[in-house]
C-alpha cells in the first residue's frame, strides 16, 4: 500500500514529462545536417560504404526506415548512433558528437528526422551527402 | 495478487495519461509558489513568431507576409530601401562610378538588362520584372529571403523574384520540372535571425549555379568542417555571414564594390572607429596577430602582415569544399546544336557542364591555387559605354590598382575569371545581352545575339550598332572566404621557391626566389669564412689554454 502512491506520482510525473518533451520540442534541421554529415556520412565514409544522400530516398522511404529503427540489415538501431552512449564514445575524435554530446537522444533523433526529411528526394530542399 | 496486478496494469497507464492532461494547469499553478520552475524559452530570439497574431492568417503572396512584418518591425522596409540589397546600385565615392548589379556588365550571364525575371530571384524584393520596379514600395520587401529559417523558402530564377506559391509551377515553362510551392504561413512563423543558409541561397549560387562565381563561396559553406573554414565550422566556432558582415540597420558592410584592401585600425573596438568595416581580419586579429613562443618567428611572421593580405597564406585554394568554381567561359563558341539539331551539354569525366548550346564552353577548376596582385582596394569598372579594344589582351571588366610603393597596397590573392564576351565592334562598347527567357528574343531560346543585343542594349537606352564580335575580358574577385586552420596555411617553401606562388610579382624581395647566382655565392663564402673563423679562435683558444695548464 506504501508503494502504490510513489509508483503512481511518478508515472504522473513521466506522463506529464514526456508530453511537455513531445509537445515542446521541433526538430532543428541544422543541427541533423552536423550531425548526420559529422557522424553518419562520416562513419559510412570511413568504413569504405558509400554515404547515402539525403535526397537519395523519399520522405515515405526516410519515415519508414526511421520508424522500423534497423540499421545495417537490422544487426543494430539506427537511433543507438544517435544516442548519448554512442556519442559519448567517439567524442574524442569527432567533432559533431563532442558538440552535441549533450543533446537529449529524443531531440537529436528528431533533428536527424527533420534534416533527412527536408532533404530528401522530394523534400523541401533536396541535400546532398556534403 | 491477481487483484493488484490487475489494478496496477489498468490504472497505471491511466495516470500516465491523466498526468499529460494535468500538465498544463499544474505548471501554471505552479507560478504561483515562491520558486516558479523556469519555463521553456527559446534561446536564440527574444521573439516565438508562432505566437504573433498577425501571422495566424494564411498568406497568398509575399508582399502580404511583408505587410504582417512592418504591423511590429515598422521601420525595417526603410531601412532596406537604403541598402545595396536592395537599390542594387552603388555609387563608389572615390571615382564617381555608379555600380552595383542594376549597372555592371560581368564575364558569366553579362549583365540584368531584360533578364530582370531571372537575376532578380535574387533581389530581396518581389516582383522586380522590368525596369519600371518601384523601388518605394514597402511590401514588396522580402523579409523571408533573410530570415526564414526552414530552409524550404525558394524563389527560383525566371519568377521575379516571387517564390511559387498555391500550386506547383512549371519551370522553366515546358521543361517539365516542377517547383514545389512555399508554404508561406510555416515560413513566416518561423522566421529568425539571418543565417549562411540565407546568404548562400544567394551568395552561393551567384553566376547562376553553385559556386560559379566566387570561387571562395559556395553551398559546401552552408555547414563546413574546419579544414574547409575555421571560423565557419558547424561543428567549432560557427561564424555565420553577419559575425563578420556586422549588419547594422540591415545594412550589411563589406562590399567587394570598395573593399578594404589594407587596414591601418587594427582590431575594432567598440564605441572607436565607426567607419571601420568590421569584415576586415584585422577587424578581430589586429595588425600584429601572430604570437609565436619563438620571438624571432613572431616578429618574421608579422612583418609579412605589413606586406601581405592575411588571405594570402590563410587561404591556400579556392573552391576547396568539393564544389567546382567557372574559371572561364567563353560566350563565342555558343549556338553550337547536336546533331540532332537540338541544344546540346556536354560533360567532362567529373560530370560538370563544359559545354551547353545556350552558354558556350567553360572551364572548371576547383582547389585552385589563387593568382596574386598588389591592390590597394581602387577598383575601377568598364561599364556600359566605356571604350573597349579588341586586341591580344582581355579587357578588365574591373580594374584593380596597386603597386608595391603606392603605401597603401598589399598582396592579395585572387580568383581571375577570364572569358570572351560577345560586344559592340562598331561602337566599341560591352553589351548587355537579353539572354535568360522564353521568349523569342532571348539568346538562350533564339539564339541570335543580334536579336538578343538590340532587345538588351534598347531597354537600357544604349546605342547597338547591330554588329556582333567578341572580345577576351578578365575580371579580379579578391579571395577572402574558406580561411584553413593554421596547419594548413601556405608553407614558406611555397613562395620561397623558384616555382614560387608569387612568381613575376614586382616589387619584392623572396629569398629562395629572388636569388641571385653572385649574391648567393658571395654569401655563402662570407658564412663560411665567418665559421672557419670561430673555428679557429676556438682552435686557437683551446691551444693557448692547453699549453697554459701544461
Amino acid at each position: 500500500m506504501h508503494l502504490k502512491f510513489p509508483m503512481t506520482l511518478m508515472a504522473l510525473m513521466i506522463g506529464a514529462t514526456g508530453m511537455t518533451t513531445a509537445q515542446a520540442y521541433e526538430g532543428d534541421w541544422k543541427r541533423g545536417r552536423v550531425y548526420y554529415r559529422g557522424v553518419c556520412t562520416t562513419c559510412h565514409t570511413a568504413q569504405g560504404s558509400s554515404p547515402i544522400s539525403p535526397n537519395a530516398r523519399t520522405m515515405d522511404e526516410w519515415s519508414a526506415y526511421l520508424k522500423a529503427d534497423k540499421h545495417a540489415g537490422g544487426k543494430d538501431t539506427v537511433s543507438q548512433y544517435v544516442g548519448k552512449a554512442y556519442r559519448d564514445s567517439i567524442k574524442e575524435s569527432n567533432k559533431a558528437a563532442e558538440k552535441y554530446a549533450d543533446v537529449p537522444d529524443e531531440e537529436l533523433m528528431e533533428d536527424v528526422r527533420v534534416f533527412l526529411l527536408k532533404g530528401a528526394k522530394d523534400g523541401d530542399s533536396p541535400a546532398s551527402c556534403s | 495478487m491477481n487483484t493488484q496486478r490487475f489494478r496496477r496494469r489498468t490504472f497505471l497507464p491511466l495516470f500516465f495519461i491523466l498526468g499529460a492532461i494535468l500538465q498544463v494547469p499544474a505548471t501554471a499553478g505552479a507560478a504561483t509558489t515562491e520558486a516558479p520552475p523556469a519555463k521553456s524559452v527559446k534561446m536564440n530570439s527574444t521573439a516565438d513568431h508562432t505566437k504573433y497574431e498577425e501571422l495566424q492568417q494564411p498568406f497568398a503572396s509575399g508582399p502580404e507576409v511583408t505587410k504582417a512584418c512592418l504591423k511590429c518591425h515598422t521601420e525595417a522596409a526603410g531601412q532596406i530601401h537604403r541598402t545595396k540589397h536592395w537599390t542594387w546600385e552603388f555609387l563608389n565615392p572615390e571615382n564617381g562610378q555608379r555600380l552595383g548589379k542594376k549597372n555592371v556588365l560581368n564575364n558569366f550571364c553579362i549583365a540584368i538588362s531584360q533578364n530582370y525575371s531571372f537575376c532578380t530571384g535574387c533581389h530581396i524584393g518581389y516582383g522586380w520584372k522590368d525596369k519600371d520596379f518601384d523601388f518605394t514600395s514597402e511590401v514588396n520587401v522580402d523579409c523571408l529571403a533573410c530570415h526564414d529559417t526552414t530552409g524550404s523558402y525558394r524563389k527560383p530564377a525566371g519568377n521575379a523574384g516571387n517564390p511559387v506559391v498555391g500550386e506547383p509551377m512549371e519551370m522553366p515553362p515546358g521543361s517539365g520540372k516542377m517547383v514545389k510551392p512555399v508554404d508561406l504561413t510555416k515560413v513566416a512563423r518561423k522566421v529568425g535571425k539571418t543565417s549562411r543558409d540565407n546568404c548562400g541561397n544567394c551568395h552561393f549560387y551567384g553566376g547562376g549555379g553553385d559556386g560559379v562565381k566566387h570561387g571562395d563561396m559556395d553551398s559546401s559553406l552552408a555547414a563546413p568542417d574546419r579544414e574547409l573554414d575555421v571560423h565557419m565550422d558547424a561543428t567549432g566556432l560557427d561564424f555565420t555571414c553577419g559575425t563578420c558582415h556586422k549588419t547594422s540597420s540591415h545594412d550589411v558592410p563589406g562590399s567587394r564594390y570598395m573593399p578594404t584592401a589594407k587596414e591601418k585600425h587594427g582590431a575594432y573596438i567598440r564605441g572607436k572607429g565607426e567607419k571601420v568595416n568590421p569584415a576586415t581580419c584585422q577587424a578581430c586579429h589586429g595588425n600584429t596577430p601572430h604570437k609565436s613562443p619563438i620571438l624571432l618567428k613572431t616578429a618574421r611572421m608579422n612583418t609579412h602582415a605589413e606586406k601581405m593580405a592575411c588571405q594570402v597564406c590563410h587561404i591556400p585554394a579556392f573552391a576547396r569544399g568539393g564544389v567546382a568554381t567557372k574559371m572561364s567561359w567563353d560566350w563565342s563558341t555558343a549556338g553550337q546544336k547536336g546533331a540532332d539539331g537540338k541544344h546540346m551539354v556536354k560533360k567532362d569525366a567529373t560530370g560538370h557542364v563544359v559545354y551547353d548550346t545556350r552558354k558556350g564552353d567553360f572551364v572548371l577548376g576547383h582547389d585552385v591555387v589563387p593568382e596574386y596582385r598588389w591592390f590597394n582596394g581602387d577598383i575601377k569598372y568598364t561599364l556600359l559605354g566605356d571604350k573597349v579594344e579588341k586586341s591580344a589582351n582581355p579587357t578588365p571588366i574591373n580594374r584593380i590598382d596597386g603597386s608595391p610603393d603606392d603605401g597603401r597596397s598589399m598582396i592579395w590573392p585572387m580568383k581571375v575569371m577570364r572569358g570572351v564576351q560577345p560586344f559592340d565592334p562598331v561602337n566599341k562598347t560591352l553589351v548587355m545581352p537579353h539572354v535568360a527567357g522564353n521568349d523569342d528574343l532571348g539568346y538562350w531560346k533564339n539564339l541570335e545575339w543580334e536579336k538578343a543585343i538590340a532587345d538588351g542594349m534598347q531597354n537600357v537606352n544604349a546605342p547597338f550598332s547591330g554588329k556582333v564580335d567578341f572580345i577576351k575580358t578578365e575580371m579580379y574577385w579578391p579571395i577572402t572566404h574558406m580561411v584553413a586552420p593554421k596547419e594548413k596555411v601556405v608553407a614558406c617553401a611555397e613562395c620561397h621557391a623558384a616555382d614560387s606562388r608569387l612568381k613575376g610579382l614586382p616589387g619584392i624581395y623572396m629569398p629562395g626566389y629572388s636569388a641571385n647566382g653572385w649574391l648567393d655565392i658571395l654569401g655563402w663564402l662570407a658564412a663560411l669564412t665567418a665559421l672557419l673563423g670561430v673555428l679557429i679562435h676556438g682552435a686557437v683558444r683551446i691551444t693557448l689554454s692547453l699549453r697554459k695548464a701544461g
